[in-house]
């Protein structure tokens, strides 16, 4: 409740924002434009380059403002502008100049081209990044319907298995069974947990939820998670003695966490000591992973964040225990906070993978 | 013959019934069970069993509704079972007067541990003799003194100021139970205290510095990413 009221109010809050900065860079512009025309008419003795100078500050308002609206004010503002004070008479509109209209027009063309190309190419950026979620949906789509059907199978099998033979097992042989049966369903939910984590960024906005959350709290979430299924594995945190705010959405970066020490478990086959650091730059924090496990064979290294497939190809391919949809989610997560994540091998022995999240928004 | 405690599970999904209803009859609870909104309703009534285990999604009627109605006239502990994750609908569940919150899929071990929990609380809430401050909170190492307004760890003054206190005294008023920010914000700082909950982390982030060894490990105070914090259950 409370997150939803408070992302309308930062929308709209956000779009007044918007619309300061943009009255703010047209105005700006056209300021220093106008400051300093009246500081060369001190040395020069014509005033032609008073129309170019007001050219170019039309064309820096188009190119960064958003939209048509900005530019086209700032020309009209500039035409009559000049036409008041740097045209002879000063100080008084005069609009039979000869060329005026000429003048007028070439403003608002440069005003509308700019505007346009630069929607244009904000427009290109947007089909690109969402050609890229949908690879990426595709990616994942498939790696799941792998990731579901393995433990699936097992489960079925299992249970028909008791329920068809069951004066024919042994007491042992159906506990077995069961135990298997409960491993696969714990497996299933992970996979279930990283698909919902997927549809809260790809749900019906692309804009996260994010509010301002305490470092330390979202990692002692998720190590508290990761102890629950892995009592027996140690996990250490380093971190700043101070308090850090970072804006985040602060259950997805906990399943970040929570996959990535998971995946130094799975993957690193003998870790007995899980590593949480976390770093704080001038505009980011980092946050590593560590493990002294067996480490990621260098072969697989390359594609491990591009979903199960391009690491399937591999050699001693371990058909359940891929990397690929918790370290894809993982991926997406990040990215969609405007992170990065990279993965790498320890110079002594384990794993480290490690993302940052920008500070700001 | 001992007296068990009766527990009404209301849940529409037959299967999900069927192992709830086994495990907690092993484990030696009288189970009434109900798989719509009304016919649970007319069964806490007429029954008054000693705990609820409620799913949010019915057939007939919003879970909460049943929430709501039944908080009007009783504080029975109540335990919400939900599919959904969103963690906003476990916040609304917890600030309408659910004693905890289970997300499926869950475990036996989980919710037998939940279980007992919240009825424990119930009847520990019941016997206090005004139910107000008094007294001490023992939780591990945790020692909070309601009667001089300190807490100590490891038998050390930790030196909490007046909010910081009251934080601390509130959460293990409730230890164990999940308290949502808005509750926080709402008990400690008053109704008009603006919802952003800054004030509320930036205090809490203090309170860990004082109280635990390593903040990002915490062991007596958890925080529930995006609902509430929780303190260790006491001894």
């Amino acid at each position: 409740m409370r997150k939803m009221w408070k992302g309308r109010k930062e929308r709209s809050e956000k779009r007044l924002f918007d619309i300061l900065k943009n009255c703010g860079i047209t105005a700006g512009i056209l300021g220093f434009v106008t400051a300093f025309c009246f500081f060369l008419q001190n040395f020069a003795t014509t005033d032609t380059h008073v129309p170019l100078l007001f050219v170019l500050g039309v064309l820096l308002i188009s190119r960064y403002t958003d939209g048509y609206f900005y530019g086209i004010i700032a020309s009209m503002i500039a035409v009559v502008g000049v036409n008041f004070v740097f045209t002879y008479p000063y100080f008084a509109l005069n609009f039979t100049i000869t060329g005026y209209p000429l003048t007028f027009l070439a403003m608002l063309a440069v005003a509308l081209m700019v505007s346009a190309l630069t929607t244009q190419i904000k427009r290109q950026e947007q089909d690109r990044l969402e050609a890229e979620k949908e690879k990426m949906r595709g990616n994942l789509l498939r790696a799941v319907s792998h990731d579901i059907r393995t433990p699936l199978t097992s489960i079925l099998g299992s249970a028909t298995g008791i329920l068809e033979s069951y004066d024919v097992l042994g007491r042992q042989e159906k506990l077995a069974l069961i135990q298997d049966m409960a491993e696969e369903a714990q497996w299933l939910i992970r996979v279930v947990e990283n698909l919902l984590s997927v549809t809260r960024i790809h749900g019906n906005s692309t804009q996260l939820s994010t509010c301002e959350e305490v470092v330390e709290e979202i990692i002692g979430g998720a190590v508290l998670k990761f102890k629950k299924r892995f009592c027996q594995i140690g996990v250490e945190v380093e971190m700043p003695p101070e308090a850090l705010l970072v804006p985040m959405d602060g259950i997805l970066i906990e399943q970040v966490l929570v996959n990535l020490m998971e995946n130094s478990v799975f993957h690193g086959k003998t870790t007995r000591l899980v590593r949480i650091i976390v770093r704080e730059a001038r505009e980011r924090v980092d946050f590593l992973v560590e493990d002294d496990g067996q480490g990621i064979r260098e072969s697989v290294l390359p594609h491990i964040f591009e979903g199960s497939l391009q690491s399937r190809e591999g050699e001693a391919y371990d058909a359940r225990r891929n990397m690929g949809i918790g370290l894809s989610v993982c991926m997406s997560i990040v990215k969609a906070h405007g992170g990065d994540m990279t993965a790498k091998n320890r110079d002594g022995q384990g794993a480290c993978v490690a993302f940052w999240l920008p500070k700001e928004e | 013959m001992d007296i068990r405690d009766r527990i009404l599970i209301i849940e529409d999904d037959r299967s999900i019934r069927n192992f709830i209803r086994a495990i907690l009859e092993a484990n030696h609870y009288d189970v009434l069970m109900a798989e719509e909104g009304t016919q649970a309703y007319s069964l806490i009534t007429s029954r008054c069993p000693d705990l609820v285990i409620l799913d949010l999604g019915l057939p007939d009627m919003d879970g909460m509704k049943i929430l709501k109605k039944v908080r009007e006239w009783s504080a029975m502990p109540i335990l919400v079972v939900s599919a959904r994750t969103h963690e906003k609908d476990k916040v609304e569940a917890l600030d309408l007067g659910a004693d905890d919150y289970i997300t499926k899929p869950f475990g036996a071990s989980e919710l037998l541990a939940r279980i007992r929990t919240a009825l424990r609380h119930y009847r520990a809430i019941g016997q206090l003799p005004d139910g107000r401050m008094g007294g001490t909170l023992v939780a591990g190492g945790l020692t909070i003194d309601y009667d001089k307004h300190r807490v100590y760890v490891d038998g050390a003054d930790v030196n909490l100021t007046q909010n910081e206190f009251k934080l601390v005294g509130l959460l293990g008023r409730y230890a164990g139970k999940v308290l949502t920010y808005d509750y926080l914000i709402r008990e400690i700082w008053g109704p008009n205290m603006d919802k952003n909950n800054r004030i509320l982390r930036v205090n809490m982030a203090n309170i860990r510095r004082k109280l635990e060894k390593n903040p990002a490990q915490p062991q007596y105070i958890f925080t529930e990413v995006g609902v509430g914090y929780r303190m260790l259950d006491p001894d």
